[in-house]
Parts: C-alpha cells; structure tokens; sequence
C-alpha cells in the first residue's frame, strides 16, 4: 500500500471517528443495554437493583400475550391505512402544488401547517373537536341529522378517530417529500410525452408515478416506520382503550416498561419490535435495489 | 446559612452576659417546634401530579416560601409522569427530588425497593401530629415484616393528601325529589335512576376507562364492601387470588348495571377528567370521586353547579361495610439525598402538618389531612360541607394493593374490568381471567398463592 493510499485511509476514519463514535455511544451501546435487560428479571430491593437472569423466558411470554397481539394488530391495520390515505393524499397534493399557476407559497405553508404543531396540541385539539357533548364534528354532523357519536369512546370507532387524525398530521410531511422528488424531475420527459399527444392523465400514469417511484417508496418506508412508532396520539386521545381498541406496540411497551415497571419484559417488546422494523426496512430498500437494477 | 453567618457575628462581639442571652436564645430556638426552624433550609424540589388537589398544594407552598423564605420548587406532571420521575429519581446515585408525594399505588413499591429515609434519621425528634388521620398506617414501614404498622414500623413520612372516592350527588335534585341519602349501592341506584334523564342529566357516571388507576379503583369500594377481595388475607401473607369469587362477581354485576342502565354512553371511556366535567356541566347526578375534586364545584369560573353538590360517604353493599379505596399520597424523603436537603424537606413537612397550615390548606382549596380541621368549627360551614364525608369515610378506608407488584396488578384489573364494562368479556370470564393472571404475577413474585376454581 502506497503512503498516499494509507493517509488516505487513515484519514478517513480519522473524519468518519466522531460520527462513529456517536453511534456506537447513542444507539449501539443503549440497544445492547436493551438486549442485557431482556434477558433478565429486574427488581428493586434495598436501593439496589438485582438482576437475575432468565434466558429467553421474557421472549416465550411474548407469544401469549394478548394484549401484545391486540396492538401488533391494532398497529398494522394503523399503519396499513394512516399511511396508504397520506401518501395518496400526500401525491395528489403535491401534484396539484407543482402544477399550480400562482399561490404556490400559500398552498405549501396552508398544507404544511399540520406537521408544524407539536403532538400536545394535536391532540388537545382534536379531544375537543371529537367531543360527544360540545365536539364541532357532532355540531356539524348534528345539522344534516346525523345522531352524535362518542368518537373516542365507541369500539367500533375509535382506532378510526386516531387513524383520522394521524392522517391529518402527516398528509403534510409525505406531501412535502413527494412535492420536492415532483420538482425535481426532468422537464425533458414531460415535454416528449407532450410532443407525442399524451393526456395530463397519460402523463401522471406513464412519465410521473414511474419516475416518482423511488421518492415514493422512501416517503413510504419513513411514514411506516413512524406510523409503527405511534403513541403521542394514542396516549392522548384514547390511552390505548376502550379495551384494546386503539392498543398499539409503542403504548404496550410504555405500558410494561414504566406504568407496570417490568423493565425486562419490556425490554423484550422493545427488542421484538426493533427487530421487526428493522427487517421491514432491509427487505423495503433491497427491494428498491433490485427494481432499480432491473430498470 | 445566611442566618447562621449573622448569629456567629453577634456571638463574637457581644460582652459575656450577651453571649449567655444569646446561648439561651439559640437553646430555646433548638427546643422550638421542627417548623419554627424552617427559616434556615435550602432549597427544595417537589415532584408532583396535577391532580385536582395539586391548586391548593402549590397555593400553600407559596404560602411557606413567603413565611419561612425558603425555597421550594414544585416540578410538575401528570399523574403516571411523576411516578416515573420519583422512581427515576430514587433510583440514580443521587437523587434530584428532595420530597416525594408517593400515590398510594406505589407506595408498596418505594417502601419494598428500600428507596425512603425513616423520618426520624434525619430528626429522632419529629413526630407525626396524632391529629394527623394514619390512612391505615401508610405512613410507617415496618422493613423486617414488610408491612405498614404504626406499632412495629418507623415513620416514612407524612401524609400530604387524602383522597379517598365519596359519593357526589346533587343536593338541589335530593331536595325537590325528596331523596334520601344512599347508603348502598342499591339505595343509589334506585336514586340515580329517579334523577335518570338522558341526555340532559344522567343518573351516574362512572370512572370506567382503561388507563394507570381508572377503572380499577372506581369498582375496588364495591369489591370491598361485598366482602370481596383480590387477595384472600395480604395482611397475614396469603395471597390466594379470590377475586373471582360470588362475591366479586355480585360487586362486578352491580358495578356493570349501574354502568350500563344510568350511565351516558360508552362508559368504559370516562376517565377521572370526564366524570369531574359531567359533575361540573350539570349532566351527572351522582359520580363516585376523589374528595380533591371537590373545590371545583363550586367554584363558579368552572362550575355550572355551585352549591347544589354535597358528599356523602361511598355506598355499601346491603350486607357489606363502606369501603372507600385509598388513593392518598404520602410525602416522604428520598435516601439518595445530601442530608441538608433531608433537613430541609422535613421542615417542609413539619410546617405543612400543623393546625394552621392545615387549615390553610383547606381555605385554598385542598382536603387536609388532620382530624382536628376536619371537625373543626369551619366543617360546619357550607363551603367546606366536604369535611364530614371526609371524616367519616377516614375510618374504613382501606389500600387497594400492599405490595411492589400493585402496578402490575393495576393493569391486568384495568384491561379485564373495562372490557367487562364494554362487553368485550363477560363479569365472570373478566375475572376469571383476571384472577389467572394476577395469580401468575405473585407466583412469579415468590408469594403463597393459589386461585378459586373458574366462575361459571
């Protein structure tokens, strides 16, 4: 190896040490922590914390955990709809942005507005408007006869109520990510389709949706990874009831790790879930990779 | 400190006679009451909940701050927030909260994990006032027995809030219907039923929601006073689960009629937030809750009821003893703590239980916590008509879960009680189920149990 090639080299872990270091600190070192816990029984006497180890006797209980499986299920059906509704609105709203002859600034600061408020007010908002007795949902519905309905309170309803307003909250940021991939495709591509006859219709179906398709896919392995990490709206709208209607995994582990206080197992739903996400995401890229190959 | 600076620099000029004046001075200012030396503390920070007591608490801290010019800074949260700070907290090498308003939900759980200072270590000479109500000597520990005992135990702390649930009721309704108070859960229904007349007003409201301590503590005064239980004899060691028994099943029956025939809509979702706004909108008749919530109904920027509520104790089974469930929260001192500022929360607490302060503290807005205040002349007044219900529910007051495995306990009865209510599961599968998994969680604890055969 030359001197040049090996001051090369050193120097780029010497740039690439601090960031390194950081993630080894902030993410490797609490998820091996994590790992540690979940594979022990953890109480508090006398001060101290004693530990005893358990094997993988957290992740067997897992299988029989029913309320576990209420929120994977709960959290998936969350997902597979908040998601798909945000990135079809989310596209739509994009498109009709770029192509918008004026007031371009206005329509990105109206749709954006959303995402801008923190998760607190969301949901404080929103408790109001759905409100059985003085709720504006009720008041409005009330005027085409429409009974009022409990929106939180009823079973059949109240995952719906959530999904509705994590719609709300998130359209705005797939809309922001799919409007930036829209401004940044080849004019070239529309222009030629133009020249050959094809409609605004043929030109979304056949020149847009295939170019925008990995901005697509990227907006939507982010919104699903968030969508499966959902608790803020959760916690404050429903609390995961009535029953186990809007139980979703991040409450289940707030759930278990702090409310019972039963780190390890905890740690276990913790770990599962990660795991999971994790492999969501490596078969989400790989698959982008290969179409991309293909193409 | 800057008291102690001035006294050692009148001490040194001072001629000889001065200095045994001043020596007699610092004698009799030793022998004072713990409170009268609250002058010369360092600063304190209260980890709280926002509770509906938490206005007059806060008023009252202020109050001490301007007598005593010490410094108490309140970190405030909701309810499960501040526990999870306090166990954080007690849990590091050195704790950043100096007093500790410990729920009775997890007081088990700061009392097991060795996490508090016995009061007398930081002063052998503090006392609990006995004016001051025991709340069925939850402030002592007894660390060899592992139990709450007066006798046995070394005082932990000192009780900073009472709540215990009583019976809200609409008094101007009583009047023109000719009502009579319920005793029983019967005698209640059969009252909420008369005043029953949806949507304007309904008969009761119920706290049935799933959530840390909703549900669970709403139904445990009518487990109770069927002579039902979780626990067959905790007390004595025997954690057989009988929660499933005849008895629990009459409570979850009763519990579930009221819920469903004179309650609004959807009760499993009304948490305590919901059945105060109920009380305070008119729309509730009666609702079982927390004595803190009282001073909001009749205060008239957030009441549409001012002066048509009173209390009365928590109703009964027909054959049963009243059986109020203590929710009360305990002050007490973190060990992980540099003993000046032990000191200087022991002070806080020595001013807070005196007659004055307690009577303050009633004036502000919160339920004190001693006997005397509450049989004192100003029960008789309207505006504190709470007192008696108060007094009279502190003797059978009773805790809901005496060991470190409460929480856990908490949110198995949480789950299958509010699905009970919603109809997710029947009385009797809720508490079999229950009954099998709170069986599991003190067998994995290590303590004698066992569980009644399944209801059929």
């Amino acid at each position: 190896m030359s001197g040049s090639a090996r001051t090369d080299r050193l120097w780029r872990w010497l740039t690439l040490a601090p960031a390194l270091a950081v993630l080894i600190l902030l993410t490797l070192v609490p998820i091996a922590e994590l790992v540690a816990m979940s594979v022990h029984e953890i109480v508090w006497r006398s001060g101290e914390s004693q530990w005893r180890f358990i094997g993988l006797a957290n992740y067997v209980a897992l299988a029989g955990d029913q309320l576990f499986g209420a929120a994977i299920v709960n959290t998936t059906l969350f997902a597979a709809i908040g998601v798909s509704v945000q990135m079809v609105l989310g596209f739509f709203l994009a498109v009709f942005t770029s192509r918008a002859a004026r007031g371009q600034i206005i329509y990105r600061t109206v749709f954006l507005l959303p995402i801008l408020m923190p998760g607190i007010v969301i949901g404080a908002i929103w408790k109001l408007m759905y409100n059985v007795d003085f709720g504006i949902i009720n008041q409005v519905s009330g005027l085409v006869g429409i009974p009022p309905r409990d929106w939180l309170g009823e079973q059949s309803l109240a995952l719906a109520s959530v999904i509705a307003v994590n719609i709300w909250h998130w359209t705005p940021f797939c809309f922001l990510l799919l409007l930036a991939g829209l401004e940044s495709l080849p004019q070239e591509a529309y222009e030629a389709a133009r020249v050959d006859g094809a409609s605004p219709w043929q030109e979304l179906i056949y020149v847009t949706l295939p170019m925008m398709l990995p901005t697509i896919v990227v907006t939507l392995v982010f919104r699903l990874i968030v969508a499966f990490k959902v608790f803020d709206e959760v916690y404050l709208l429903t609390g995961g009831g009535p029953g186990t209607a809007t139980e979703v995994i991040s409450f289940s582990i707030y759930r278990r790790f702090f409310t019972e206080d039963r780190a390890g197992y905890g740690s276990a739903l913790a770990i599962v879930t990660l795991f999971a996400m994790a492999l969501a995401i490596v078969l989400a890229v790989t698959a982008l990779q290969r179409r991309r190959v293909t193409a | 400190m800057t008291t102690n600076t001035k006294g050692e620099g009148l001490v040194t000029i001072l001629p000889t006679c001065g200095r045994l004046a001043a020596a007699a001075a610092l004698v009799l200012t030793l022998a004072l009451p713990t409170g009268a030396m609250a002058q010369k503390q360092v600063p304190i920070t209260i980890v709280i909940n926002q509770s509906p007591w938490f206005a007059g608490f806060a008023k009252l801290v202020e109050a001490y701050e301007k007598e005593t010019g010490n410094k108490v800074t309140l970190d405030v949260n909701p309810f499960a927030g501040a526990a999870e700070k306090q166990r954080n907290s007690v849990r590091s090498k050195e704790g950043i909260f100096d007093l500790l308003p410990m729920n009775s939900a997890y007081l088990a759980e700061f009392y097991h994990g060795g996490f508090m200072t016995p009061l007398n270590e930081i002063d052998p000479a503090f006392k609990l006032d006995p004016q001051v109500i025991g709340y069925d000597d939850t402030a002592w520990w007894d660390e060899a027995k592992k139990a709450n005992s007066a006798k046995t135990g070394k005082l932990y702390g000192v009780p900073i809030n009472g709540n215990v649930p009583i019976l809200y009721y609409r008094e101007d309704l009583y009047k023109e219907r000719g009502l009579k108070v319920p005793a029983t859960w019967d005698e209640l229904l059969a009252n909420a039923k008369a005043l029953h007349n949806p949507p304007q007003i309904y008969g009761m409201v119920v706290r049935a929601a799933r959530s840390a301590s909703d549900i669970s503590y709403d139904w445990m005064p009518y487990l109770h006073s069927y002579n039902g239980s979780v626990f067959r004899d905790e007390k004595s060691g025997d954690f057989t689960v009988v929660l499933n028994s005849a008895e629990g099943k009459a409570a979850l029956d009763r519990y579930i009629e009221i819920a469903k025939s004179v309650a609004p809509p959807n009760p499993g979702s009304f948490g305590q937030a919901q059945v105060i706004q109920q009380l305070l909108t008119g729309k509730a008749a009666h609702a079982m809750n927390v004595i803190a919530a009282w001073s909001q109904m009749d205060d008239p920027s957030r009441s549409a009821v001012v002066d048509k509520i009173n209390v009365a104790v928590a109703p009964r089974a027909p054959n049963g003893q009243h059986a109020p469930t203590l929710g009360h929260f305990i002050g007490g001192i973190p060990k992980n703590i540099p003993m000046e500022r032990k000191k200087a929360a022991l002070a806080f607490l020595a001013w807070f239980q005196t007659y004055d302060n307690q009577v303050k503290y009633a004036e502000f807005g919160s339920p004190p916590v001693r006997k005397d205040v509450l049989e004192s002349p100003m029960s008789k007044e309207r505006k504190f008509r709470f007192m008696k219900a108060l007094l009279d529910s502190a003797p059978y007051a009773r805790m809901m879960h005496t060991i470190p495995e409460g929480a856990q306990i908490n949110a198995v009865l949480e789950l299958r009680l509010n699905q009970a209510v919603i109809g997710e599961q029947t009385p009797a599968s809720a508490l079999n189920l229950a009954a099998a998994e709170i069986r599991a969680i003190v067998d994995k604890g290590g303590y004698k149990t066992g569980r009644l055969p399944d209801l059929k």
